[in-house]
């Protein structure tokens, strides 16, 4: 079936949830996907896997309670069964004086997702593409592991406001870690469309990595400087997102911003913002209540601007309109900007490299976590290729390495960035960064 | 479903796979969360399909469906057939099995009330009241969380076995959130993350005395915000069974796993340090510490029959009086140790494989008495309570954790209290300083409901078993 057609018929199945649901609101939303991922190892294939599912997250009200539930089916007693759910749970809870009502609907710009390859995309031709990751591995005398992903989903969002979109989608996706003895390197790409995805580059950029960061000698913790590769840039941009620009968070005085919007947060070379309409993210036109997607500057010069809501959260907010950043009814968090950019600077990542007296260049970090969330102080390790840096120049590899940092203050202390930006998993679209004095805190035996 | 199953198995045959398995699932699950004594986010979730596993040509496809009719089965056989063979054009050396008796059973979790048939206004009667207890000036947040979890699954293998289980599993906790001046400070009961789980009816839940317990959650969630920071330094260390548990999850389950030992999860959450050149040799900890993988625990939140591969559920020694004896292990990877499978693999629905998973990962009580008694015989040291923060290496060597409270001991005796405490090490040197571990009568099960692991993402609920333990001169807080 092709998307038209299948958003067509799960326009016509929300529609039909919406008018005999019973209940004050109905907002229904409905998703289809066909998900195929090869996962290899030691330069083979040992997990490769398929699954077609459907989901509906059904959002009740009545007399301003509220009810969720999700099921796996479109059937029609299915169907039946969730929305009997959910005004079993609304019956059961208790009025929200501040529900504002579902959102009325909003013009949605139509976003260049859906790549018809890719969604045809066969087991042969994930195995092919991880075969040219093998390739390159296996001429560095190296090991491959990762992964080949290939995806197509359809979103529908109709609810008795009026709303009604529908967006279809595709989803490419490798990455690897090379290992060669004791060293590893690790790449990633992404995008809506597979062919635009380089396996043979993939595989070679990581096991020139692996193969230089062989040998890891031991360095003591401390402060160091450091450039970020775009993977790491992102783990951190992710995290400071889940722990800062969450409008419910911001609303109910947990986020480090609350409170805080139009002051100074962090350094003046910051500036980070959330599109999910621009084509160098992997675009999405609408949020999970059917809002349309928009650029919001979260933060700008390092003053801090915005959050993002859901309709919800905007109300109490003051806001007229959400953000377009709900998240799907099921789930707690609410609200959250999911497709983040970072201002990049008019450096390429090797002069970020070269002009550095001593430092780090980390490739990616690993296990990251919160530590202490109003201060949004992190702590994780580095991994696959962490070397050090002296008068420009990449002296040694160096054992991986936990830090222990406030990220906001680290990003305050940005001296480079690179021109390019780089679309990394989050998604995040984000430069390679230099940064002073980063609290590195203990070390690890390999 | 019986004739949906025995036409998967006739069409794996026809198709001529030289191993194949059919997983038939439905869940359910239903989560409550109250905030400030109003019911905040109520959900459920229904979700049922199936998930064809072949080895075709010595290799594996997969391929899961929500469509539950016997008129998809032959295009999902078909599906995973031909990812299979995809598959082997990148395969060296064939999938070979460690061999099981078929096996044909029925498998239920005991339990007294089940979760769902409890009226939704009493369970969230009970969260509210919990919710309402928790009071201070400062309490922003008084959060009370409920969650079940009810699978139906019937297992068919190309093999003959023939396997149906009934797993229920509850939880349930309370959380005060304490802000003042910038500083945020959580304390919960009966462990951080939304609470403690276990297979069990709701007579789980209403043993915990949620409201009982609130009033001092919510005083400690206060008092932490006044309390200084924990001081940096080389110290003496009990960790809490709360935080044990996760100190066993991070740093001996996840190392345990066969599959991540051999290289299959490197891309993602990393290998190991326990090589197989370990095994049966290396020195994981200090004679105090022993170590099982026990799928058979009672009320463990990782008990089960039998795995997703018809592997009847077993307790395996993983480390005795110190020293590495065992792995957690599949049909595929036991034979890399010589061994059977330990039966740990295990799926988080119809649309996922299953993989080598933690089941009751469980520290054996040690002769240390109870927790009080361990605090009176440590002259300095600090008593870390209730996890907060979490991070390992890819190897799973370099550890950081934080913890809700700590309590300075001095003389045996439980002194001030610190906030924001972390300590870091290495784990088998961590291991190595454990001196004491408390007794059978402090002994307890914890369940670990969020643990994620395999590309597509899998969530497990798993289970760990301690008595709190102490630990000698562990670096406590990080040098500026």
């Amino acid at each position: 079936m092709n998307p038209a057609d299948r958003q067509r018929r799960l326009l016509d199945i929300g529609r039909k949830v919406v008018e005999t649901s019973g209940a004050d609101e109905t907002e229904i939303l409905l998703s289809e996907s066909r998900e195929f991922l090869t996962r290899f190892s030691r330069n083979r294939i040992h997990q490769n896997v398929g699954t077609e599912e459907v989901w509906a997250v059904v959002r009740l009200v009545k007399g301003k309670r509220l009810g969720i539930a999700t099921a796996s089916s479109l059937a029609p007693k299915t169907l039946e069964t969730a929305v009997a759910s959910a005004l079993a749970i609304a019956a059961a809870s208790e009025a929200d004086k501040a529900w504002p009502g579902l959102p009325k609907p909003r013009p949605v710009k139509a976003v260049e997702a859906y790549d018809a390859e890719t969604a045809r995309a066969s087991a042969d031709a994930r195995a092919d593409f991880a075969a040219e990751i093998i390739a390159a591995a296996r001429k560095k005398q190296a090991e491959a592991a990762g992964i080949v992903q290939t995806a197509e989903s359809s979103l529908v969002i109709v609810s008795s406001a009026g709303v009604a979109v529908a967006s279809s989608r595709t989803h490419a996706e490798a990455n690897t870690v090379v290992t060669r003895g004791d060293g590893s390197g690790y790449i990633e790409g992404l995008g809506t469309c597979l062919s635009a995805l380089n396996g043979r580059r993939i595989g070679q950029r990581a096991a020139l990595t692996a193969s230089i960061s062989r040998n890891p000698q031991p360095l003591e913790a401390g402060r160091y400087d450091v450039v970020l590769e775009p993977a790491a840039v992102g783990e951190w941009l992710q995290y400071l997102a889940y722990v800062a620009l969450s409008g419910k968070d911001f609303d109910e005085g947990t986020s480090p911003l609350s409170g805080r919007l139009g002051e100074k947060v962090t350094g003046e070379q910051v500036t980070i913002w959330d599109n999910a309409l621009d084509r160098r993210t992997l675009p999405q036109a609408f949020d999970y209540e059917g809002m349309p997607k928009k650029r919001l500057s979260l933060i700008r010069r390092g003053v801090a601007e915005a959050v993002g809501t859901n309709h919800y959260r905007a109300r109490r907010l003051k806001k007229r309109f959400s953000t377009g950043s709900a998240l799907p009814a099921s789930s707690s968090a609410e609200c959250l900007p999911l497709h983040l950019f970072m201002k990049g600077g008019t450096s390429s990542a090797r002069q970020l490299v070269g002009e550095m007296k001593r430092g780090l260049l980390i490739t990616r970090f690993h296990y990251t976590n919160i530590l202490d969330p109003m201060k949004t102080v992190l702590t994780g390790m580095t991994r696959d290729g962490t070397f050090l840096v002296e008068d420009g120049r990449i002296v040694h590899p160096v054992r991986n390495l936990r830090y222990t940092e406030n990220v906001l203050e680290a990003l305050g202390r940005i001296d480079g960035m690179s021109r390019k930006l780089t679309l990394v998993p989050g998604p995040c679209v984000v430069p390679t960064v230099r940064i002073k004095g980063v609290q590195f805190t203990g070390t690890t035996e390999f | 479903m019986e004739a949906l199953l025995e036409q998967a198995v006739e069409q794996m045959q026809q198709a001529g796979v030289s191993y194949g398995d059919i997983r038939l699932r439905e869940d359910r699950r239903e989560n409550l969360a109250v905030k400030n004594g109003r019911p905040e986010h109520i959900a459920s979730s229904e979700s049922a399909g199936f998930g064809i596993r072949v080895i075709v040509d010595g290799a594996w496809g997969f391929f899961g469906t929500h469509r539950v009719e016997e008129a998809a089965v032959e295009d999902v056989v078909k599906q995973a057939v031909a990812i299979a063979r995809a598959s082997a054009r990148l395969v060296d050396e064939p999938v070979v099995l460690a061999p099981v008796d078929p096996a044909v059973a029925r498998y239920e979790t005991p339990h007294e009330k089940p979760p769902f048939e409890v009226p939704l206004e009493e369970k969230l009667g009970l969260l509210v009241a919990a919710s309402k207890a928790m009071t201070g000036a400062n309490v922003k947040l008084a959060q009370a969380f409920f969650a079940a979890y009810e699978t139906h699954q019937r297992f068919a293998s190309t093999e003959g076995a023939r396997i149906e289980q009934h797993i229920v599993q509850t939880g349930g906790g309370i959380a005060a959130t304490a802000i003042l001046d910038g500083d945020l400070q959580v304390r919960s009961y009966p462990n951080s993350f939304r609470g403690n789980f276990a297979t069990g009816g709701y007579e789980y839940v209403e043993a915990m005395d949620l409201v009982g317990e609130a009033p001092r959650v919510a005083d400690e969630a206060q008092a932490l915000l006044a309390a200084p920071t924990c001081p940096e330094g080389r110290r003496t260390i009990i960790l809490d069974g709360g935080q044990l548990a996760l100190q066993v999850h991070e740093s001996c389950g996840h190392p345990i796993e066969l599959d991540r030992v051999l290289g299959m999860e490197i891309a993602y959450a990393g290998d190991s340090f326990l090589t197989l050149d370990k095994l049966d040799g290396f020195q994981y900890g200090s004679d105090k510490v022993t170590i099982v993988a026990d799928a058979t625990c009672p009320g463990g939140l990782g008990t089960f029959g039998y795995d997703d591969e018809g592997v009847p559920a077993q307790k395996t020694p993983i480390v005795e009086a110190g020293r590495f004896v065992g792995y957690l292990s599949s049909r595929e990877t036991a034979p890399a140790i010589g061994r059977t499978s330990s039966g740990t693999m295990r799926a988080s629905g119809w649309n996922r494989i299953p993989l080598i998973r933690m089941t009751n990962v469980n520290l054996l009580p040690g002769n240390a008495g109870t927790l009080d008694d361990l605090i009176a015989d440590t002259d300095d040291g600090l008593l870390m309570l209730t996890n907060k923060s979490w991070s390992i290496d890819n190897k799973r060597l370099n550890f950081q954790f934080g913890t809700e409270m700590c309590r300075e001991i001095k003389g045996g005796r439980l002194g001030r209290i610190y906030r924001n405490a972390t300590y870091t090490g290495i784990t088998p040197r961590f291991w190595g300083a454990c001196d004491a571990v408390c007794g059978p009568e402090a002994w307890g099960l914890w369940g670990t409901p969020n643990c994620g692991k395999g590309q597509p993402g899998q969530t497990a609920r798993v289970g760990h078993g301690v008595a709190p333990a102490r630990f000698r001169n562990i670096q406590v807080g990080v040098k500026a």
